[in-house]
Parts: structure tokens; sequence; C-alpha cells
């Protein structure tokens, strides 16, 4: 997980809790999922199908695509720009999608 | 097959507006003032776009985010009024959390909200998708750490948090002094701001100068002398910028005439200027041209917006019913963007004034001067040896130097042989690496790749159960090829 690389300026009054890769993050009701991790010190969202080369969001803004991530089972969805919900699972992609794994 | 006429489906709007920034909000705004009944497509869950991410919350937030709004400064609260407008005035139907995958020039738009899809109609179509960050191939850009200004500003804005430890901005434009002083407002000193621009290229603009850049320029020299008063490093005409780490940024390499530098940094944000989204635009079949003094590809208009539909096949027939607005048409800002939403709804609804048109004018401006200022850096130098040119694919630019070197020049037949652009950002970071590489041999830019639909990933379960199809396009026709398996066999 390494360093906190960003930090709140403003209270979370509003927190959720979601799951990502077992380990419970808490989050600010409404932002998205790709804030949730940055905050919790997450650099490595997945590695790449072809090289494992480890990622992390570059935009933010839906057009990288390199914050892709499985959420509630449903494999490479865009973490920039889904919203968090409490109790949600959210797991880090490894390569390239195995059949029977997660989608 | 009955022997009914199927009809076309109705209409569901007189005018479908994707994207809630400033140049889709006004629009529909006003649009909606003249009576017209207009849906508003958005993939974030609030509007205001990027430049105003976030604000509802943030206001709503009261004291506690005083010092997040102040940073944020007026230009970014100037967005309440709007957004207030957008979200009371009727006539108005706003779906966040939408995905547009298709448009089509006729007027119809394939939308992705969930695991749910479907097609809406509407006689006019606004795309209002705003500007990505232009992409900057160098050495090392994949690494976790490095980040665009862009996403450290929706963080600030939307996740409503400051990066920690060692922060280098490297790059041009007034973006990143923007960003430098808004960090140094909530106590952030970046420990180098790297800058691409040279004092040379801003004399040289100094001719583009007009009364209406003077605002904006006094604006930069204000965060400039700030973020010099607060001890900000900062170096002009930085080449050859390398990101360097194993799984992680831990440092970046620069050059500063013939001084090599290595600076150790935790995050290092990158800005290159902004160019149009034309990600919809080019799906639809709207023509595509390449705009010398941008670099970069813009969708063909006319200064109303009207699109101009592509040479060429097209999977629509008709009139081409789409307007392109804001910064996906021209890049300039948001001021320009609303003055351009506006003025689209006043054509829309017949009332077009020289007034709205002149707005436009005006708003765009300061664009030649600050384009003349601070020219493209990062991107400048075409992308060599290990660099990776495609992201989602991991191409290198070897691989691309190799298959142009051995003749190869139509995009699409690279594509092919590389599977650069290929991957699930289906050519938004590398097309136009790709087409400057392919130009600096041939002299001509080409146009991005053939795109087709699904535009953005599409679960199969949504596409199996489209909403809002057409019957004329979704008759099941028995094509009598299967052996007729008797029942009592």
């Amino acid at each position: 997980m390494g360093l906190a690389m960003f930090a709140s300026v403003v209270p979370i009054r509003h927190p959720v809790a979601i799951d990502f890769d077992g380990r419970t993050l808490q989050a600010r009701a409404g932002e998205t999922v790709a804030a949730c991790l940055l905050r919790a010190g997450v650099t490595a969202f997945r590695r790449t199908p072809v090289s494992g080369a480890v990622r992390m969001p570059y935009c933010m803004i839906g057009h990288c695509f390199d914050c892709l991530v499985e959420i509630e089972g449903q494999g490479a969805l865009q973490a920039c720009l889904v919203t968090v919900t409490d109790g949600m699972r959210v797991r880090s992609l490894d390569g390239a999608a195995r059949a029977g794994h997660g989608g | 097959m009955g022997a009914e006429v199927q009809m076309p489906p109705s209409p569901d709007a007189d005018v479908i507006v994707i994207g809630a920034g400033p140049a889709g909000m006004s629009a529909s705004v006003d649009l909606a003032r003249a009576g017209r009944r207009v849906i508003v497509l958005d993939m974030q869950s609030a509007p205001g776009g990027q430049i105003f991410r976030g604000l509802e919350p943030n206001l709503a937030e009261g004291e506690g985010a005083d010092a997040l709004m102040a940073a944020l400064g007026p230009a970014y609260a100037a967005g309440r009024d709007l957004i207030g407008a957008f979200r009371t005035t009727p006539g108005i139907e706003f779906r966040p959390g939408h995905t547009v995958w298709e448009v089509r020039t006729d007027g119809t738009v394939g939308w992705l909200h969930g695991a749910r899809a479907g097609y809406l109609r509407a006689p006019h179509v606004v795309l209002a998708n705003g500007a990505m960050e232009r992409p900057v191939p160098f050495p090392g850009w994949t690494l976790p750490g490095v980040m665009t200004s862009g996403a450290v500003q929706t963080l600030l804005k939307a996740g409503q948090m400051v990066p920690e430890g060692r922060v280098v901005i490297a790059g041009t434009g007034p973006l990143v002094f923007l960003l430098a002083d808004q960090l140094r407002r909530l106590g952030v000193r970046p420990v180098l701001l790297a800058r691409t621009d040279r004092l040379s290229e801003q004399i040289k603009a100094l001719r583009y100068l007009s009364l209406a850049a003077l605002r904006p320029l006094a604006k930069g020299l204000g965060w400039l002398m700030r973020l010099r008063l607060a001890g900000v490093p900062m170096r002009r005409g930085v080449t050859g910028i390398e990101a360097l780490g194993q799984g992680r940024v831990t440092a970046v390499r620069l050059r500063q005439g013939d001084r090599m530098v290595e600076v150790p940094c935790d995050l290092l944000i990158v800005h290159d200027g902004i160019v149009p989204s034309i990600d919809l635009a080019h799906g639809a079949g709207v023509r595509i041209d390449w705009n010398e003094g941008l670099q970069a590809w813009q969708p063909a208009t006319d200064d109303d917006g009207q699109a101009v539909s592509a040479a060429g096949a097209t999977f629509a027939e008709g009139p081409c019913r789409i307007l392109v607005s804001g910064d996906a048409r021209c890049i300039g800002g948001a001021e320009a963007a609303m003055a351009h939403g506006r003025h689209v709804a006043a054509r829309l609804v017949a009332e077009a004034t020289p007034e709205s048109g002149k707005a436009v004018q005006h708003s765009l401006q300061p664009r030649a001067f600050l384009e003349a200022a601070f020219p493209p850096g990062l991107s400048a130098p075409l992308p060599s040896g290990a660099t990776t040119v495609c992201r989602c694919e991991e191409i290198e630019a070897r691989t691309l130097e190799a298959l142009i070197a051995s003749g190869a020049r139509d995009m699409d037949h690279i594509r092919g042989l590389s599977r650069c652009g290929m991957g699930p950002c289906q050519g938004r970071h590398c097309a136009g690496t790709l087409a400057r590489m392919i130009g600096a041999q041939d002299g001509v830019v080409p146009g991005p790749f053939r795109a087709r639909p699904p535009l953005r990933p599409l679960p199969l379960g949504a596409l199996a159960t489209l909403a809002g199809r057409d019957p004329r396009l979704t008759e099941i026709v028995s094509l009598d090829d299967k052996p007729v398996v008797s029942a009592d066999v």
C-alpha cells in the first residue's frame, strides 16, 4: 500500500466503508471509488494484462482507463466514474481476466 | 413477420445534451427557458463538468470547506449560479451517471447507466463533452504517481484531498500555475515547477496580446508572483523529462540547457495543455480535422457548432443533427464554453442574435496569446525507443517506428498490426501521437483510428437488453439455414 499519497483537507463527516482486497477503507459518501483508494494510499489499482505492470489513475476523468478495478464482481470498471456505496466490494485487477474469475 | 409498417421511434426530447459542464448546462438552461424539453446525460454523479467538479457538495459542506473553497478561488465558486439554474429550470431532465457509447448523426444516442443501456433520440444532439489533457508520451509516464494536473484538481475538488510528500509539477500553460497556487494555499509547496515554455515564447506571444487577454494575463502574473514569494523553485525551458522508479515514481530527470537534473519526488504532476475530446463526434461520423496550431484534432463545425459529416458511409441517414459546443469544439475555457452553449441554444430556438455570437468571439480572444505563449512542450518531441505510446496495450514507440519505416502509413493498418489503440481507452491516449509520428514522415497528419460503437466498454448483459431500439432495425429474420428437427424423432 505504501505511504499515503493524498490527505483530506476537509473532515469526513459522512463516512461509508468499502472493502478493497479484504481491507476495510473509509470513504466519503458521494465520492468515487478512485478518490477513496487514493486517499487510503493505494498505488496499485491493477496489473496490466500485457506486462503485469502496476497502474494507478492517471487522468481521473474517465479517459485513461488506468483506474480499472473489479466492483461487486463486475470486472474492469473505471474507479473514477463509480460512486462508493456502503459495503461495496472492490478488488484490484491482476493481469488479464480469466474464465470464472470475477467477470 | 407481420404486415404492419414499423414506425421509427418518436423523439424522447427536443434536444439531447451530452455533458453537464459549462457549455452543456448553459445550452440546457437557455433551451429549457425557451420551452424546449432537454435530456442531459453526464458520466459524473453531479453537474458541473470538470471545472465546477464537486462544487455542490463543497458549498453544502459550509465552514468545513472554507479553506478549500478559498484555495479553489472565485472562478470555481462562480459556477454556483449556473448549476443552480440547471437544477431548477423546468424542462431539463438530468440523467447523471450515464456513459454515452454511441452517437449517430440522425440524433440517436446510446447510453449506459450501471447495468442498463439503451437508445434515446432527439432532433438535435449537442455534444458538450469537453476536453482532455494532451497526452504526453515520455519515458515513465505510465508509472503510478505520474498524474495529470486535471487529475490532481479533480482530487482537490471532488475528493477534498491534497497530495502529500514531494510534489513536482512539470509542463506548461496557465493550469500549471493555477494548480501550483491552489496547492500553495492549502499548504502544499511543490519542490519544483519545471516549465517547458521559454521567455522568448512569451515575448513573441505579446503581439497576440489583445485587450481581452489582459485579464487572464494579470491573473497568471498574480499566480506567478505568489509562487515566487512562497519560494517555489521554478525552472524554464526544461526538456527531456523522464519519470524514474520501480512500481512507483521516485524521481524525475530533466534537462535544462546542458545540465541534467534529477529531483526525488512522490508525485509527478504533468500538464501540456488541453485538447478537445473528439471521441463522440468522431464516433458519430463528424469530420475531424487536424489543427496544426493546437497540435490536436478538432471536430469540423461552423461557428454555431453545427457539425459537418465526414465523407463516406455512416450509420445514419438524413441531415447531420449534431452540434458541438464548448471545449469539445474549440478550446477556450469555461467562460468561452458558457458563451458558446448559450449561442447554440439561441440558434436552436431561432432567436439568433449577433450578441451571442459576438460573446463567443470575445471569449475566445485570449486564446491566440495563450497558445503562442505556452506551446506544447512535454509532447513536442516525438517519443522514441522503449517509451510507451499506447498505455493500454503497452506499445512502445520503436514498434510503431519500425512499422512506419517499413512503409505502413494507415492508422487502422498500424492498429491491426500492432494493437496500438485496441485497449479499453480506444486510442484516446495514443491516436494523436501515432498520427504525429506518421505526419513526421509524410508531412500530413492523418485522421484518428476508425471508430465503431461501442465507444466505451458496454457489458454484454446491457447490450442484450437494450431499451429504445428502433423496431425497423431489430426485425428478426429467420434465415432457414438450420435443419428442421421433427418432434417425433
